[in-house]
């Protein structure tokens, strides 16, 4: 999982770079328009450690905010599943949410937090909470009748055995749904380094970008998309480890 | 094979795609991109279009307003634009990477980029004066080179002051937490002023320039392919676009000025697009005998050497042998 998550991103940056490449070459570009190749190279032999621990920066802050994102997203999708105005309200409000740009919404967060840690984790919570939400209150709102009938019938039905249930039935939407969500995290965070921010890789594709030095953003392009391959790599791992034990409890054979 | 043959369908697909976003076209109509949005630190440009400056000189040009993304020396490469404009750093990190560009007029005679502080703080006489003061700069932004340049000609290390990165409200110095904050002395530094001004707070602006850096701002360029090919349309777009600018900046003209300027810039109260008006007079025509667009040589060779010494390009590029200057 994790080593073709990695060469699916290889392919990708690959034949993005090779398409600049093409036209830079092929329309006779200077290196301020697309850099070329060794360019590209002089620049990553400078930037790369820097960039790495600045991607690693970013990824601490995106770990934490999709943490706090997945906690807040079961709690409201399980506590909303039941009533179907919460469960109304709880959609609206978050596809209003998300419409609204980061960058307005910025201003707000950096009077009442100041700029730096909590400002990046609130807005990358943000942007990774709600369509998170959407999912899970989806997941969580759809019954599994033909399970869940059975312990309604015997009068055996808690809260907690529902959750379980659909849980366990939805468990490939929900991992891939959790893998997904750090991409979004991810993009969050850059997006409020991007803002206002004195660390992590958003900050320095900033001063990049007012230095019109795009071999510098593509090899810190290079850098995230790496770090987050291996870390969603590890994600999709875990949830596949996760489906195993619940399948085959106790050593049993898997259904 | 069969997942070669996927990449090379992928890679097909892709160039293909690529093929249809880049077009170099040169058309009838020529593309003039400015550097901002629509304001009035572009109030000659705007007359230029819709003062008919243009067109009486034969001329069919699109003015395309800026914005933080655009880059009018990229696009004067890619064929998306003929004429633009671009700050001299822009123009030197270009031609440290090989573009091929050439400088046809110099819009600011100072720098609008200057640094806005509170009237009842302590006045910065001498640059020794910045010495612990919390100063504002934006990290990579120009702002950066132009106070690290400040402060080593004070003799004065990032330790001896305090320095915080700048974004893009102003609640910081608004708040009082940042003393001395960058803003362009003609838009923002107005609409901040206003803003004090209500609440009974007085400002002064710092101008590099008065300590000896003049950092040069915004230019007109044009690629060097341009020039050759087509030197009479240069010329006539020059000129046409600096009478434009003579007109806009003549205080006789400023009712018609400030009223097409609101055609494009509805965001702005009338009053603060008037002294706007005003304070980028005394920025673009800084006093009667300065001819619009003179090219300061002296300040483009001092700002390239900040640049060096900076380490923001890695040798000198000699600029002013791309000066064309507006009587070329």
């Amino acid at each position: 999982m994790l080593f073709r998550r990695i060469y699916q991103f290889l392919i990708v940056y690959i034949i993005g770079l090779a398409g600049l490449l093409a036209i830079k070459y092929g329309m006779g570009l200077s290196d301020y328009v697309i850099p070329g190749i060794e360019l590209v190279a002089e620049t990553a032999g400078r930037v790369v450690s820097d960039y790495f621990f600045d991607v690693l920066n970013t990824l601490s802050v995106t770990i934490l905010g999709q943490f706090i994102s997945i906690v807040l997203a079961f709690t409201v999708g399980i506590l909303g599943r039941k009533s179907s105005w919460v469960g109304s309200f709880i959609k609206v409000m978050a596809y209003n949410i998300q419409a609204y740009p980061i960058v307005a919404l910025a201003p707000i967060i950096f009077i009442l937090l100041g700029d730096g840690f909590l400002s990046r984790l609130l807005i990358a919570s943000m942007i990774c909470y709600f369509p998170l939400l959407l999912s899970v209150l989806g997941i969580m709102a759809a019954p599994i009748k033909d399970i869940e009938h059975f312990y309604i019938a015997t009068g055996r039905m808690r809260w907690q055995l529902e959750v379980k249930i659909r849980a366990f039935e939805n468990l490939s939407k929900l991992t891939t749904v959790i893998a997904g969500s750090a991409t979004l995290a991810m993009a969050g965070t850059i997006v409020a380094e991007f803002i206002a921010a004195d660390a992590g890789i958003g900050y320095s594709i900033r001063i990049a970008l007012y230095q019109s030095d795009l071999s510098g953003i593509l090899v810190a392009l290079f850098m995230i998309g790496i770090v987050i391959s291996v870390y969603q790599g590890m994600l999709e791992s875990l949830g596949e480890q996760m489906k195993t034990k619940w399948s085959a409890p106790k050593g049993g054979d898997l259904l | 094979m069969n997942m070669i043959k996927k990449i090379g369908m992928l890679l097909a697909g892709t160039f293909f795609c690529l093929s249809l976003v880049v077009s170099p076209a040169f058309s009838a109509t020529l593309n003039y991109r400015l550097k901002w949005l629509f304001n009035t630190s572009v109030a000659g440009d705007i007359m230029a279009d819709s003062g008919g400056f243009f067109s009486r000189a034969g001329l069919d040009v699109r003015v395309k307003e800026g914005g933080p993304e655009k880059n009018a020396i990229k696009e004067l490469e890619l064929g998306y634009a003929d004429f633009g404009v671009a700050s001299a750093d822009q123009v030197i990190r270009a031609l440290d990477k090989g573009a091929d560009v050439v400088v046809l007029a110099q819009l600011f005679q100072v720098n609008p980029m200057q640094w806005i502080y509170r009237a009842d703080q302590p006045e910065i006489r001498t640059l020794n004066d910045l010495r612990t003061r919390h100063i504002g700069v934006t990290f990579g932004g120009n702002d950066e080179t132009i106070m690290n340049t400040l402060l080593a000609m004070a003799g004065l290390t990032p330790k001896d002051v305090r320095i915080s990165s700048v974004r893009f409200d102003f609640t910081p110095f608004l708040k009082k937490k940042v003393e001395v904050w960058p803003v362009y002395r003609n838009s923002q530094g107005v609409i901040l002023e206003d803003k004090l001004a209500k609440e009974g707070e007085f400002v002064k602006f710092f101008n590099p320039a008065d300590f000896g850096v003049s950092f040069v701002a915004n230019s007109v360029v044009t690629s060097g392919r341009m020039m050759k090919k087509h030197p009479e349309m240069v010329r006539t777009f020059i000129t046409a676009l600096m009478a434009a600018w003579e007109f806009a900046m003549d205080p006789a003209n400023s009712y018609r000025v400030l009223s097409d300027i609101t055609k494009r810039d509805k965001g702005t109260r009338d009053d603060i697009r008037e002294k706007q008006l005003g304070e980028t007079r005394l920025l673009i025509k800084p006093s009667s005998q300065i001819k619009i667009g003179t090219i300061d040589r002296a300040a483009w060779v001092q700002t390239e050497t900040i640049m060096v010494k900076e380490k923001q390009v890695k040798a000198r590029v000699y600029v002013e042998k791309r000066l064309a200057g507006p009587a070329f």
